[in-house]
């Protein structure tokens, strides 16, 4: 508990933010920008207080841009969006820049500029490394001096770093993110246009910079079921999001990808790949005939069809399905590729191994850190921490006071994405505006800002970005203010080029059997790291292994059995580079003989909630940065059991149904005899049919789309003050979100079948949580919704152990005591904030009803059911959620429910639930359906 | 025929504790006081920091404080049973026990009416389950069993605290009469609240305690009744089921009996009272612990074989699965075993006049009866209808302490029962001397 207790007194808190004040109509907006920002869609004449405004901006990860709306309340950020016209967003958030909000009021966020371990401030920096006093140092052409900047894409930091050249002609520029592509050409992917897909080792569904318009036009593609829906076939080592979504998902180890894409390249016509074809072959799970069968579904579909790659396979296994896309006529069609808009992109001399080479040998005088975190996430071969340390003069300017903000010699608090100007590209290289919407809370500095201190430039960095937007033809008052507006440029994606040569390598890689392959992953909520002190997404269930505060060393449950552990015993992985004791977590469908880890834990920075959280690997990735190693993996036996904190211990549904999928084939045998089904269940209730005249809600949500990202639990959690409890009380089964994904699997061990099941209060008409409450503080609105009424409740939870489906959540401690001040200032004003002993639950975002139902009233026009957008399904990237009042029989909800895959969770229970679910539809490939 | 002590020496005899204070009651008194204080401090630890310092969760909201509530609410069943039960059934022998009882009912009532209110969230407002006309004119949901739980427990523990105090007015009389010293006979005086003994006194105390024990017989029944109403009322599996009110009672008053057997038997060692609580007297509690766990053994088998006649899946994983396989499957055979299996040895006259068998067969019952309160409770939580909220339950320190303290107050109460209160009924006992005097019929009849 105590790791949320915060430093920042009282008067820190009013010197930080005048929000309170704004309220109270004083100052309305002391902390918006000095600049004139521009609302989204409009702008009004004046602030109204207790109306929110919207902002589009975009969040920059690994140097590629998403698109976001940002709502804010008189003048404070409180929750972030996606920008539905963004091509990288489409609407949807992922969960990264939705949890960047509790980022921004971070309590253990850098807050004074200090040299050596003394405070002074800005202006000393400034001072310090300006050009006149810097040159004395690094020599006249700057040849001691080096500046290390995160993977961007930004024009104006391009233009700020071709003038530092000018001034420094010698000066070593590289930029470094761990996760970052580094490829000269990236590849663009159009799924809606294809109509089979192959994943390999991809995980496009859900990491990556594109993830949310490639999951929005996979799910186009699969929300009818008809002969139309596209067919997934991913092949993979690590469950991903992407592989549990599939039709079918065969298991392969991490070195046997690039055979089996030879073998796959052989069978498409290229008999120049040595492949054994006659032989039947395993390659850890697919075989030889598989291979052949999803060969030949690609191959009708030639140019219509789509390989892709994980970004993070070596580059001849990217090779190779440049290959297969080009022999099956896709290129052009549904793959193309673009100039990478990173700077440096495809040139070593800007990389970090450039870098640590000129650190090694003492050639750099003053190193200038922006952003990222070099003395941790780098691999442990390379040794940048050390060589960082002995560097005479270094400066470091991030959120936080990370290793490297520790190790190094100056100390500069950095902007957040929501306190400062900026652009950047989206990953099809459209232009993306950074729009500020509250100023620097710690006086934070952004990269653009440091680096005209560096050259003594003395303009506003908003200034700055407009002359380089201008440069990039962004020119005059209107076309600025669109974009700004818009938060990016209209039809700006980078131009086809021609990709690369393909060189197929024809040497089959060596194939050992003796070791294990060891993966390393991007984390699916801490990333490499960066996101570790976040609250929301620590607690975040991991979208497949429902892992909070923790990572492990995932095994097969055969691997496991092998070398005699158990999940929560813990092995001593040893790769050439190092050598790191994990615990284990056994998953079901890893592959085996292959360990997969996991970046961005084992923090040692000045961050309180990310300390201690975790264990660090990158000190045992390879110097090359390749993401498959070799490895032997050992049994520790004197280490004591480890304690996960996972959300769900029971994995099987044990018959009970309730998750439903069936195939393609199976539903339209029983579509052709589908009938309404317009019979209530028989009940001794005989309540009266609800008044017409008011909106009944309902929602429903479609398994076949929902893919288990957890977009939706961040959003709930952002719109709803959600508290964050803890590692111990996530052990405990208390963690509190509102919305949680209950994962199902089925079949094998080995190859399990997955469902995702988006699980919240089902609303129910005869809810069993109603009649036991004992002093009436849960009930029913005559909307339909089922209400809390938080002040009412004294917390006896006889609700929740009357609820079937185990939605509600209990504070049992005062969680929102225990929160910091400036985290107080994410709350949205718009939902009570609970107090310990009651009981709390999902209310159909409730608030955003009644907003709607309001405004609607004051404008006088008619309110209607569609126009109430609940903040799980605004997130989902696949549209998966749909909302509406069953009143409207025209309405999209209406048609679903309907329709012949709805169902209600436990319908026999009678409780008639407001929620039904849309049984999943796995597109099937006849040739390997065994269920027929 | 027994030798009957004369009323003089049978007054003085029974006050005897209260005025000589033996040695090793100040032991007990203090090792006991020591365990109230965990509970005060365990319980104060829960009011200041939350719920959160027990081991309760999603799905497991409730378990140790529940299960105590039962469990104390059924310890206190057995009281009022001997008491007014019995006088109804006009069964004499019950005058040498009954005030025990009676004051064992009290004190376990006093310990479970903690447990519903310092489970709550917010216990500060535990008085919003109450119907009281609010300015805001908000009533508690009838719906629900809780309110009624309230209801009933607080009539209950009204009508027992008056039932016992009646009992006790003509005994408070005896003792503020003998008392040694001045202040003693102003304090029991004020207790006896006038009582003279005369016929007049005697005819109308005669109909109010057959009034109240007529009041009092229907709740034994009601308030274990309602109280299982918390659990048959949901439509979680385990919980849900018709049987539940007269198993509830039917346990209630097995585990009552047990206590009872546990408190009278050093009772009767520390103050030689073996010729007024007799063998007898053991062996009618033993024969009705011996009926009670038969009927108890029908709920099982009968709750067992609906949950398959039902064909729902849900009810027969939770007891053909669950319970005897799944987590707690060890508490569920010792529970299985201590109620069931123990007091079959009562079918040997033998096993129930040994007050060693008596003894440790109640210890076995009572500890079988919280384990079945904790499997009904936790085990039909902890894996209910949709399997991905699955998660055990597991108690921490805090549980354990108030569990433990719980007890120790009840013994604390006790003791100072027995050292401030007349621990037999004298003046009871007195008129079944005159009577077995009279005509030595009267006992044989009582013992039919």
């Amino acid at each position: 508990m105590t790791s949320f207790d915060d430093e920042l007194s009282r008067r820190n808190f009013v010197k930080l933010l005048g929000a309170s004040m704004a309220l109270a109509g004083l100052d309305g907006c002391s902390r918006m920008p000095g600049e004139k920002i521009l609302p989204y869609v409009h702008q009004p004449r004046e602030l109204t207080p207790g109306i929110a405004t919207h902002y589009a901006t975009a969040m920059m990860l690994d140097g590629f841009a998403t698109g976001l709306v940002v709502e804010s309340h008189e003048g404070r950020p409180t929750k972030i969006e996606g920008n539905p016209d963004h091509p990288a967003s489409l609407g949807a958030a992922g969960i990264f820049e939705q949890a960047s909000l509790l980022q921004l009021y971070d309590s253990n966020r850098a807050s004074a500029v200090r040299s050596a371990h003394a405070p002074t401030g800005w202006e000393a920096f400034s001072e310090a490394f300006s050009p006149r006093a810097l040159r004395n140092h690094v020599g006249g052409h700057g040849a001691g001096l080096a500046l290390l900047l995160e993977a961007t894409s930004s024009s104006v930091i391009a233009d700020m770093i071709a003038t530092l050249k000018g001034l420094y002609p010698e000066a070593g520029i590289h930029y470094y993110s761990p996760l970052a592509r580094t490829e000269a050409s990236i590849p663009q992917y159009d799924i809606r246009a294809a109509n089979v897909i192959l994943a390999i080792e991809s995980d496009f569904l859900a990491a990556g910079p594109m993830q949310l318009r490639m999951s929005r036009e996979f799910s186009d593609r699969r929300r009818e079921p008809s002969a139309d829906m596209n067919r997934l076939y991913a092949i993979e080592s690590a469950v991903t999001v992407t592989g549990s979504s599939a039709d079918h998902r065969f298991r392969c180890r991490p070195s046997m990808i690039q055979p089996v894409l030879a073998e796959l390249y052989s069978l498409l016509g290229d008999a120049s790949v040595p492949a054994q074809r006659a032989a039947e072959r395993s390659y850890g799970g697919i075989t030889s005939s598989a291979l052949r069968v999803i060969a030949a579904d690609l191959s009708r579909h030639k140019g219509q069809c789509l390989v892709i790659a994980g970004e993070r396979q070596p580059p001849s296994v990217h090779a190779l399905v440049a290959a297969i896309n080009e022999q099956l006529g896709n290129t052009g069609r549904t793959v193309w590729r673009i100039r990478s808009p990173l700077l440096g992109a495809g040139d070593g001399s800007f990389s970090i191994e450039a870098l640590a080479g000129r650190l090694r040998d003492g050639a750099v005088d003053t190193l200038i850190c922006i952003g990222g975190n070099p003395s941790y996430n780098t691999p442990g071969p390379l040794q940048f921490d050390g060589a960082f340390r002995k560097v005479r003069n270094t400066a470091y300017v991030g959120l936080y006071e990370n290793e490297t903000g520790q190790n190094a010699k100056w100390l500069v608090p950095a902007a957040h994405y929501l306190e400062t100007w900026g652009d950047g590209r989206a990953y099809d290289g459209t232009l993306s505006v950074v729009q500020p919407l509250v100023q620097p809370l710690n006086g934070g500095k952004s990269a653009v800002e440091i680096l005209a201190a560096v050259c003594g430039v003395e303009k506003s960095p908003l200034a700055l970005l407009r002359e380089s937007l201008g440069r990039t033809g962004l020119v005059g008052e209107t076309a600025w203010t669109d974009a700004v507006r818009r938060g990016f440029v209209v039809g700006a994606a980078a131009p086809r080029i021609q990709g690369p040569t393909i060189v197929v390598p024809t040497a089959a890689a060596p194939e050992k059997t003796d070791h294990i392959d060891v993966t390393f992953a991007a984390d699916s909520r801490t990333h490499d790291g960066s996101f570790a002190n976040n609250g929301w997404l620590q607690e975040l269930p991991d979208p497949v292994t429902k892992l909070t505060w923790d990572n492990a060393a995932h095994l097969s449950p055969a691997t496991a059995a092998r070398l005699l552990v158990g999940s929560g015993d813990t092995v001593l992985v040893r790769t050439p580079a190092s050598s790191i004791r994990l615990p284990v977590l056994i998953v079901a469908g890893h592959a085996d003989d292959s360990v997969t880890v996991h970046f961005g834990y084992g923090r040692r920075g000045a961050e309180r909630l990310a300390a201690g959280v975790g264990t660090d690997v990158f000190p045992m990735w390879p110097a090359t940065g390749a993401f498959v190693s070799s490895a032997s993996v050992d049994r520790a036996v004197d280490a004591g059991q480890h304690t996960f904190a996972i959300t769900q211990s029971h994995w099987k549904m044990d018959g009970r149904e309730q998750a439903k999928s069936e195939t393609l084939r199976s539903y339209n045998a029983r579509q052709a005899t589908f009938k309404p089904d317009d019979h209530p269940p028989p009940s001794l209730f005989k309540g009266e049919p609800p008044p017409a005249a008011v909106k009944q809600w309902a929602m429903t949500i479609d398994l076949g789309l929902c893919t288990g990202c957890s977009a939706c639990v961040v959003a709930c959690q952002s719109e709803n003050n959600i508290p964050v409890v803890g590692k111990e009380d996530v052990e405990k089964s208390r963690e509190m979100q509102w919305l949680r994904i209950d994962r199902y699997q089925d079949g094998t061990e080995e190859n399990p079948e997955f469902i995702a099941q988006p699980m919240l209060c089902q609303q129910c008409e005869r809810a069993p949580c109603e009649y036991v409450c004992p002093v009436g503080a849960t009930d029913h609105s005559p909307d339909g919704l089922n209400e809390m009424v938080y002040n009412r409740c004294v917390g006896t939870r006889f609700c929740s152990n009357n609820c079937p489906y185990k939605v509600r959540r209990f504070n049992w401690f005062d969680y929102n005591a225990e929160i910091s001040e400036t985290e107080k200032m994410a709350k949205n004003p718009d939902v009570t904030v609970r107090e310990r002993g009651v009981m709390e639950k999902c209310t159909f975002c409730v608030q955003r009803i009644r907003e709607k139902e309001i405004s609607a009233e004051v404008a006088g026009t008619p309110f209607l059911g569609s126009s109430v957008v609940t903040a799980c399904q605004q997130a989902c990237p696949t549209r998966a959620i749909t909302f509406g009042s069953l009143t409207e029989p025209e309405s999209e909800v209406m048609r679903q429910r309907e329709g012949p895959r709805a169902y209600n969770v436990l319908d026999e229970l009678g409780t008639r639930p407001r929620v039904r679910y849309l049984s999943r539809i796995r597109n099937a490939n006849p040739a390997l359906d065994t269920e027929q | 025929m027994r030798t009957l002590p004369s009323d003089a020496v049978l007054t003085e005899r029974l006050l005897a504790p209260l005025w000589n204070v033996p040695r090793f009651w100040w032991l007990l008194f203090g090792l006991s006081s020591m365990g109230t204080l965990l509970l005060i401090g365990a319980v104060s630890y829960t009011v200041a920091r939350g719920i959160g310092v027990w081991g309760n969760n999603i799905p497991v909201a409730w378990a140790f404080a529940i299960t105590n509530f039962v469990w104390w609410i059924g310890i206190g069943h057995a009281g009022t049973f001997i008491s007014a039960f019995l006088l109804l059934l006009n069964q004499r022998w019950r005058g040498s026990i009954n005030r025990i009882a009676e004051a064992m009912t009290i004190f376990a009532l006093v310990n479970a009416a903690m447990f519903p209110v310092l489970h709550l969230g917010r216990p500060w407002f535990f008085y919003w389950l109450v119907p009281y006309p609010s300015t805001m004119n908000v009533w508690p949901n009838f719906k629900s069993a809780l309110p009624w739980d309230v209801a009933a427990v607080t009539a209950y523990f009204t009508v027992s605290l008056l039932f016992w105090y009646l009992g006790l007015v003509p005994d408070f009389a005896s003792a503020r009469d003998a008392a040694p010293t001045r202040l003693r006979r102003i304090a029991y005086g004020v207790f006896a609240m006038g009582w003279r003994g005369s016929g007049y006194q005697w005819s109308r105390y005669r109909i109010a305690y057959m009034l109240l024990a007529g009041l009092a017989t229907p709740l034994v029944i009601s308030v274990h009744s309602i109280v299982s109403l918390d659990f048959s009322i949901t439509k979680l599996p385990g919980w849900h089921s018709t049987i539940f009110p007269p198993y509830f009672v039917i346990g209630a008053i097995y585990s009552g009996l047990a206590m009872v057997i546990i408190l009278l038997i050093p009772l009767r060692r520390a103050f030689s009272l073996a010729d007024l609580i007799t063998e007898m007297h053991f062996d009618r509690l033993a024969k009705l612990m011996l009926v009670m766990g038969l009927m108890l053994l029908y709920s099982y088998v009968m709750e067992s074989f609906m949950s398959w006649y039902s064909g729902d899946q849900y009810e027969r994983y939770v007891y053909l699965f669950s319970r005897p396989r799944g987590p707690y499957a060890v508490a569920y055979w010792i529970m299985t075993i201590f109620n069931v299996g123990a007091p079959q040895v009562f079918w040997l006259r033998r096993f129930r006049t040994s007050t060693v068998v008596l003894f440790l067969v109640s210890v076995a019952v009572l500890i079988g009866m919280w384990l079945e309160r904790f499997i009904i409770i936790v085990t039909s939580l902890n894996r209910d209808f949709l399997t991905s909220s699955w998660h055990v339950f597991v108690p921490t320190w805090v549980d354990l302490s108030i569990l433990a303290g719980s007890l120790a107050l009840f013994s604390t109460l006790f003791l100072l029962f027995v050292r401030f209160v007349p621990a037999m009924a004298i003046s009871e006992m007195k008129v079944l001397r005159h009577e077995l005097s009279v005509s030595p019929t009267v006992g044989q009849a009582a013992d039919a």
